[in-house]
């Protein structure tokens, strides 16, 4: 019951204060209301005052001033303060404010608020997708496209009328790909590994497009021309490296025969040097082997009479180690070279001595195939053919030594080809220059030298000394003297003394520098005999070859009345030049029509044995003793033509 | 000069086995080529891209070492590969027996 009481009093209690409530919001209501009116009638009381005020004063009222002038330049800075922007300001009522104030309201304070969210959420929302979007997919889109993509998203929910003035065409299809890789952290890894690819793609693309004149400015510019001729050379090697690494051992013994044939094959020709268009019809004049390079030969051309238009000197760079069949390297010059020689001291000098008279030097390191630098073509140097050319000298102290065909020897400075540092003119009872064919040094001299002349006399000469020139002459040959080669070896006792000519007279010669007569004379070829060289490590064995396309290799402790081994060159072409590579184990010909042949030697017979040099001195007693008899059998009985006994059996003992 | 280039060149292309030879520049363009336009770009791009990771696996075993040569033996061919600074020659080649 109480309680029945106590909530009706409750209630009554509620109730009175609802009513007090809605009384009050009555009371405020119209007291709003009274404002309202009041306010308004107020501004009107004060601009009655005013213009009262102002009428006073002498001044016209604000009204009448505000309709004449537009401006509102008035005295009075209330006025223009209360209606700042209307020019109806002075027709004021309160209706009018009314819509005034509505406008106001509504519309200002909406944009404000609807613009300020949107920007921040975009940012965040694409700095996100970003880093997961690095599905290559997204990556071909533009980046403008890209971006109003991810502001569409991120928009999409919130504000619709926002992205009215946007185009989000793609947007529905797009977004997938997208978002999807933002799930699965592992797509990052494969990421990378495409995308530089996918650089290179676009940069070939790009680099593609090269015409036909770029190309060309390519190919002139001398960065792809040395590159090519570089490469070029050893991309060739490679190509003619015929080793097969997939060789199959266990098919046949094709391998086994081979090796067989090749150890009875004494002497057998293992390639051919020879290019068509620079020593194509030339003569090979002369041969050199590089110091620095044992593979390396340089070989000296004569003029190419069919092809006038071509340089008339050309010398060749020839590479033994490798299989190709190119040149290694060209040059060339305006005369006939007829000698040449590697500069010793210098890997990358060539020498050669024309036929004009010219001492040319060519360099390979340079690009070009002409000679860097020349000697004068004066009286104070050669103004005849240089036949023979040497390089003597040690590293630090080396000339040039060169020998013209008038029988003038000139000493050079590799520095300075402009003037020979010393010239000596090689006469004949100081009378009559001799007419120099060729010209050898002794081995490890840089004075004492042997020279053949073209009257068929071999003299021995030095440069210094009392006596400078011609220091004997030896007994002639009956043709002139076409090659000279002194003893090469030195192992074990001194043949130094020993040398060897060949001849027109189809003879070679056996001599001693201490002898003026011949110790011996090979007569076994039917034909000039164009020249003659000593083996570089074997002391009895030396090559000869033949105007019949014949090569001799005689060893003198096995025979001196016919050669060791020989062998007709294919064709039978006229052998002018023969050498030995500085391993003994080859020998290189050179014919007139520009081919050069390498020829294997045995080992059987290029190889000496340990005995090889006391033997040697054994067969050099022996010939001697021999030639004593003859000469004896010669007095004797003077019609009987020189017979030279047979020496093979006391030569083997 | 250039004439040398293309002996050279022609040299190369005569040597028994050789199907083409390329000179591709630094930018994987075929320069110079013998082989159709196709095979050209194709082989340029390729064995640029496998020569250029060629000499960094080189130059990653050892900075002061470089790639100089590059053959692959393949069954049907022996591509060789002679990487420069500014070009690349390509030579294909047949077996030779």
């Amino acid at each position: 019951m109480e309680r029945k009481v106590e909530l009706e009093r409750k209630k009554a209690k509620l109730q009175a204060l609802r009513e007090e409530k809605e009384r009050r919001r009555k009371e405020k209501e119209q007291k709003d209301l009274e404002e309202a009116k009041t306010g308004v009638t107020v501004e009107k009381d004060t601009r009655k005052d005013l213009d009262e005020m102002l009428s006073s004063l002498g001044v016209a009222p604000v009204s009448e001033v505000l309709s004449s002038l537009s401006s509102v330049t008035s005295v009075t800075s209330e006025t223009s303060m209360q209606t700042p922007d209307a020019s109806l300001a002075p027709t004021l009522n309160g209706q009018s404010i009314k819509v005034k104030k509505a406008q106001a309201l509504s519309i200002v304070q909406v944009q404000v608020t609807n613009i300020q969210p949107k920007e921040n959420v975009v940012y965040t929302k694409q700095t996100q997708t970003t880093s997961s979007g690095t599905h290559h997919e997204l990556r071909d889109a533009h980046a403008t496209d890209y971006y109003v993509l991810t502001f569409g998203d991120a928009q999409g929910d919130d504000e619709d009328h926002s992205l009215s003035h946007l185009d989000h065409g793609g947007f529905h299809s797009k977004l997938p790909p997208g978002i999807l890789p933002h799930g699965l952290p592992t797509v990052k890894e494969v990421a990378p590994a495409i995308t530089p690819q996918e650089y290179k793609k676009d940069d070939m693309k790009i680099a593609k497009e090269l015409s036909e004149e770029q190309k060309q400015m390519i190919i002139l510019s001398e960065d792809f021309q040395r590159f090519v001729l570089k490469s070029g050379k050893v991309m060739e090697r490679a190509l003619s490296e015929v080793v097969d690494i997939y060789t199959d051992y266990i098919g046949g013994s094709e391998s086994d025969e081979g090796l067989d044939e090749k150890s009875s094959a004494r002497l057998s020709l293992n390639r051919v040097f020879y290019d068509d268009r620079w020593s194509k019809n030339r003569c090979v004049t002369s041969f050199d082997w590089s110091t620095h390079f044992p593979e390396l030969m340089v070989a000296s051309y004569h003029n190419n009479d069919e092809m006038p238009n071509e340089p008339d000197g050309v010398v060749v760079v020839w590479n033994t180690k490798y299989k190709k069949h190119t040149p290694e390297d060209v040059f060339h010059c305006q005369s006939a070279v007829m000698s040449t020689c590697f500069a010793k001291f210098h890997p990358n000098l060539i020498l050669g001595g024309t036929y004009s008279g010219q001492i040319v030097l060519w360099d390979n390191r340079v690009q070009k195939r002409t000679p860097i630098q020349r000697t004068p073509l004066s009286s104070t140097a050669h103004t005849h053919p240089v036949y023979c050319l040497a390089m003597v000298g040690t590293q630090n102290t080396h000339n040039l030594i060169s020998v013209s065909s008038d029988g003038r020897l000139c000493s050079w400075s590799l520095d300075m080809l402009s003037q020979p540092q010393d010239v000596l003119e090689l006469q004949q009872k100081q009378t009559k220059p001799i007419t120099v064919t060729c010209m050898s040094f002794l081995q490890d001299e840089i004075n004492n030298f042997v020279l053949g002349s073209e009257d068929g006399y071999v003299h021995s000469a030095s440069r210094h000394g009392n006596r400078p020139g011609i220091i004997e002459t030896y007994e002639k040959h009956l043709g002139p003297v076409t090659g000279i080669s002194t003893h090469q070896n030195q192992v074990s006792s001194d043949y130094s003394h020993l040398f060897l000519t060949s001849s027109i007279d189809w003879t070679i010669k056996l001599w001693s520098l201490k002898d003026t007569k011949p110790l011996y004379s090979f007569e076994d070829n039917s034909d000039y005999v164009m020249d003659v060289a000593w083996s570089p490590t074997h002391p009895s064995l030396f090559a000869a070859v033949d105007g019949s396309g014949r090569l001799d290799l005689w060893n003198l402790n096995q025979d001196t009345e016919v050669p060791t081994c020989s062998v007709v060159v294919e064709g039978a072409p006229a052998l002018n030049r023969v050498s030995w590579t500085p391993s003994g184990l080859h020998v290189t010909i050179g014919d007139e029509s520009g081919k050069i042949y390498v020829y294997d030697v045995a080992d059987s017979i290029g190889v000496p044995k340990i005995d090889e040099w006391q033997r040697f001195g054994a067969t050099l007693h022996d010939i001697k003793m021999n030639t004593n008899e003859d000469f004896e059998d010669i007095d004797k009985s003077a019609s009987i033509p020189q017979q030279p006994a047979s020496l093979t059996g006391t030569a083997v003992v | 000069m250039s004439q040398e280039v293309e002996e050279t060149l022609k040299r190369i292309q005569q040597h028994k086995g050789v199907v083409g030879t390329i000179v591709v520049n630094n930018e994987g363009v075929a320069v110079k080529s013998t082989l159709d336009n196709t095979s050209t770009v194709q082989y340029a791009g390729l064995m640029g891209q496998l020569a250029d990771k060629a000499r960094s696996v080189v130059r990653d075993l050892d900075p002061s070492n470089d790639l100089t040569f590059l053959r692959i033996r393949s069954k049907k061919h022996e591509i060789m590969i002679a990487p420069d600074k500014d070009f690349i020659m390509i030579v294909i080649q047949n077996p030779t027996d």
